[in-house]
């Protein structure tokens, strides 16, 4: 049974990442109605970052400037993937990420190379709860995942920009007749998706070392997560997270670990029709 | 006082021309109708003088200061607010986020800084306007945490002009005011841009289908036909003129050309 | 003129363009299938491979133009087709293959087969696959690649995982053997095949209606086309095209592993009909050119020792070619959302157009 609790356990680790790049995904879906695909490789860069700076200073403050740099990096990609005005349509605009997540492939590729990397993480010590080994890696994981959706669903239905990404969503033409700006909507909602996204990282790579390729993994599970909120409810991709990891974990634990991107893939496939199912296809 | 002035405006779709060559203007506390079929280009010269589309040639001058080439923001800012076609409010949110966005909209820019400090000293304005607001359309005080999207077409108009008047303009543009709603809400809708226009002096240039409406609102209208204004003048001198008839019905084979 | 003699008159015209026209693809395809044999041996595999993936840029190209359907997953049916007649020629059972090479059927027999398998999974996953729109589409058909791809590995008793499929095997025709320039001959004439097939396609009542559901969807379904299921005729289509390159491939590589099926390749297909144009089967062709030229010439620039003064990684290869790609179609997609050729030649016209005015 313990075994069972053990599985469960790296499953919400593992799922809290996927939740918390869902989340970033609904975030920027809402307030541009792009899909974001280079999401993941915001998580891989701050990680790759935080092992260069690691070198150099506290884990902390290494932590902290990777994740700046990231929602930085984040901001031009949202320059780049909203495109023109007009000519740019939001499929165009995922195609766009697309691109954007294959080149950073290749420059993490040329500035980390191929080897994972990892650090530290918070503590080696794990609590050991009835048997369960839990990291306070995991822990940390888990509550930032929860305290991101809680920050997140405030932060859009309180706080005046909040609002506002919702209103440039619900209706961009009447958003720019009262002086919004689309462009920079999309600037905030990448920067603060960007650095969520980045955070995840951060706290990942202990556990999982990341590399150049990992972004299309966290990418396609993030996704996952985010349909199975529709792509618009924050509560329900944090939800989805949580679920994907604890059964993925499950299957490469009882069954046969080579499964764990399919088992990912088939969930996402059915999350997608289910969600899917009153659309015509028109 | 001009408010709004466009001359010769042009507006290109790729190759096609919706707009070739409108002159227009309102001014400070009159009631001014655009009026034409479907399609004429009404509402892209609209979007014109708001700064939503770039005219491929003209002028558009906002109380006096060119602004041909402005944002939409810069002309929320000098005094013009737009209540689009469709209404378009922002449906998940309440109804009072909504009138409140509608001042708030153009405070923001990207510099943080500055945008912060702006939002924090409008703040006790915009909570006056916000009250002004409800005492002009009470109905929206009941509706204040709904969310907007849940509320009826004419309520939703209400939002709509309600959103455009926390800007407090000085220019209400109306795009399509009678669309989708019984005649009897267009009618109170009508009565009360009339008293907003003579208690409070906002101007109201008004865009619609319905020549009917348009002149019974508006002392001024232009006929728009095809991207060009074939008439203009006083409502009363124009209402009943066969040319505004044609307009909206074409020429026939057999009329003269 | 009455109008019945000018609507016979434009027919005939119409006719007389259209044979003109295959006359035209007829001896281009000729030329193709003779350049492999005036080929050097490295430039006859390049050549070949341009034929493969021009096949299946053909289907793709089709598919995204009119039927909208952006597929990030061709090289799953790219796979599927190359891995069907591999394992049916050579042995489904991956220690099997290596007790007896002689097992399995006929190369030509499975060749035939496989882009029959791929269409027959094409229908069972497009009709679900074709109710779905924009990203949704996008990722689902990502998805279908990954899945295939990952089931390499995963069912390694069958596919031998990253050891891959070693096809011992030649496929022979009437005793003669297509391999080499032979290979990529029959590669071309089937491209000019297809190229004839389509464009025969789109002047036809069929590719009327796939016009009129490119232009617009809801106004097509309101006068009675069966949207759907000319959807799913295109998806169908396409996965057969793609299935018939992959079963070509097996004999062309003599090899299958997983490095030939990743995910870059289904995106690949995507940059290369977005260089031609969407629904632009001469463009599809074009891009697939483009694209295997370009491959080639990076992996070449990146196995040097050092470029420009850098010494390059091992690694620099892979860099290049993902940087390149991956910038080509973020430049595309931001400006020539509808082809990169479309948007060359519209802006040359355009140049010439405002020339001629200003001449005036």
């Amino acid at each position: 049974m313990t075994t069972f609790f053990q599985f469960v356990v790296v499953g919400i680790s593992t799922g809290s990442v996927f939740a918390i790049v869902g989340m970033s995904l609904v975030l920027v879906y809402r307030a541009t109605g792009i899909v974001n695909f280079a999401q993941g490789v915001f998580a891989v860069l701050a990680g790759l970052l935080t092992y260069s700076f690691v070198q150099h200073m506290p884990l902390a403050l290494a932590a902290v400037l990777a994740t700046l740099v990231t929602a930085l990096v984040a901001t031009l990609v949202a320059v780049v993937a909203v495109g023109f005005r007009g000519r740019t349509t939001h499929l165009a605009s995922l195609i766009i990420t697309v691109g954007i997540a294959i080149f950073a492939e290749a420059v993490l590729l040329a500035a980390f190379g191929e080897v994972p990397r990892s650090y530290p993480a918070i503590s080696d010590r794990a609590w050991d709860v009835g048997g369960v080994l839990i990291q306070p890696q995991y822990a940390v994981l888990a509550l930032v995942a929860l305290a991101a959706a809680f920050l997140l669903t405030l932060f859009l239905r309180r706080t005046i920009v909040g609002q506002a990404l919702v209103a440039a969503a619900d209706s961009p033409r009447a958003a720019e007749l009262i002086g919004l700006n689309l462009r920079s909507i999309a600037v905030i909602a990448f920067a603060v998706a960007g650095a969520l996204t980045a955070v995840g990282g951060v706290l990942l790579a202990p556990t999982v070392p990341v590399s150049y390729s990992s972004g299309l993994t966290i990418t396609i599970n993030g996704f996952a997560a985010a349909v199975f909120g529709g792509l618009v409810s924050i509560r329900l991709a944090l939800l989805g997270g949580f679920a994907l990891g604890v059964l993925q974990q499950l299957v490469v634990g009882y069954v046969d670990s080579q499964y764990s991107l399919i088992i990912a893939l088939l969930v996402m496939l059915v999350l997608i029709g289910w969600r899917s199912r009153g659309e015509l296809a028109v | 006082m001009t408010l709004l002035a466009l001359e010769d405006v042009v507006v290109r779709y790729g190759q096609a021309v919706a707009v070739d060559g409108v002159s227009l203007a309102v001014g400070s506390g009159e009631r001014v109708a655009l009026i034409g079929p479907n399609g004429a280009g009404k509402t892209s010269v609209l979007n014109a003088a708001c700064g939503v589309i770039r005219p491929a040639a003209g002028r558009v001058e906002i109380d006096g200061r060119v602004l041909t080439h402005a944002t939409p923001a810069a002309v929320v800012r000098r005094g013009i607010s737009q209540v689009p076609e469709g209404r378009h409010v922002f449906a998940t949110l309440p109804v009072e986020a909504n009138l409140l966005l509608g001042a708030y909209g153009r405070v923001f820019r990207l510099e943080i800084v500055s945008s912060t400090l702006r939002y924090l000293r409008s703040k006790r304005d915009v909570r006056e306007q916000l009250e002004r607001v409800y005492e002009l359309l009470p109905n929206l005080r009941e509706l204040r945490e709904r969310p907007a999207g849940r509320t009826s077409g004419g309520e939703q108009q209400m939002v709509a002009i309600g959103r455009a008047l926390m800007a407090r303009p000085r220019l209400l543009a109306i795009d399509e005011l009678s669309l989708g709603l019984a005649p009897v809400l267009v009618q109170a809708l009508a009565e009360f841009l009339v008293r907003l226009n003579e208690e409070e002096g906002v101007a109201i240039l008004l865009v619609d289908q319905s020549a009917a409406l348009a002149f019974s609102l508006c002392e001024r209208a232009y006929v728009l036909e095809t991207g060009r204004v074939v008439l203009d003048g006083a409502s009363r001198d124009l209402e009943g003129r066969s040319e505004v008839r044609s307009a909206y019905l074409g020429r026939g084979p057999d009329d003269p050309a | 003129m009455s109008v019945e003699l000018a609507a016979q008159g434009r027919t005939a015209r119409r006719r007389r363009v259209g044979a003109a026209r295959v006359a035209a693809l007829v001896g281009a395809t000729a030329f193709a299938c003779w350049l492999p044999f005036q080929l050097g041996l490295g430039d006859v595999g390049l050549y070949d491979r341009m034929g493969l993936y021009a096949l299946v840029a053909i289907g793709l190209t089709l598919l995204m133009g009119f039927a909208g359907q952006v597929s990030l997953g061709q090289g799953g049916f790219f796979l599927i087709g190359a891995y069907t007649s591999g394992l049916l020629t050579m042995g489904f059972d991956a220690e099997e293959r290596l007790i007896d090479p002689q097992a399995g059927i006929d190369p030509l027999l499975a060749v035939a087969i496989a882009p029959f398998v791929t269409a027959a999974i094409a229908v069972v996953i497009g009709i679900p696959l074709m109710r779905l729109r924009g990203h949704y589409l996008a990722f689902a058909t990502l998805a279908f690649a990954l899945i295939a791809w990952s089931l390499l590995y995963a069912q390694d008793g069958y596919t031998g995982g990253q050891y891959g499929v070693t096809v011992s095997k030649r496929l022979v025709v009437a005793g003669h053997e297509i391999t080499g320039a032979t290979h990529a001959a029959v590669v071309w004439g089937l491209v000019g095949l297809a190229l004839l097939i389509s464009t025969n396609l789109v002047s036809s009542r069929v590719g009327r209606a796939l016009q009129a559901i490119a232009a617009n969807e809801p106004a097509a379904a309101a006068s009675g086309i069966n949207v759907a299921l000319y959807k799913l005729q295109l998806f169908v289509f396409a996965a057969a095209m793609a299935g018939l390159a992959g079963a070509l491939f097996t004999f062309f590589a003599q090899f299958l592993g997983p490095e030939d099926f990743g995910i870059i390749v289904s995106l690949l297909f995507v940059v290369m009909v977005s260089i031609g144009g969407l629904g632009s089967v001469y463009g599809a062709v074009v891009g697939a050119v483009t694209i295997v030229y370009v491959e080639h010439k990076l992996r070449d620039l990146g196995t040097h020792e050092t470029l420009l003064g850098w010494d390059l990684p091992s690694t620099a290869p892979s860099i290049l070619s993902l940087g390149v790609f991956g910038l080509l179609l973020i430049v595309i997609m931001l400006f020539f959302p509808h082809g990169l050729l479309p948007g060359i030649t519209g802006a040359v016209r355009g140049a010439w157009a405002r020339i001629a005015r200003e001449s005036n």
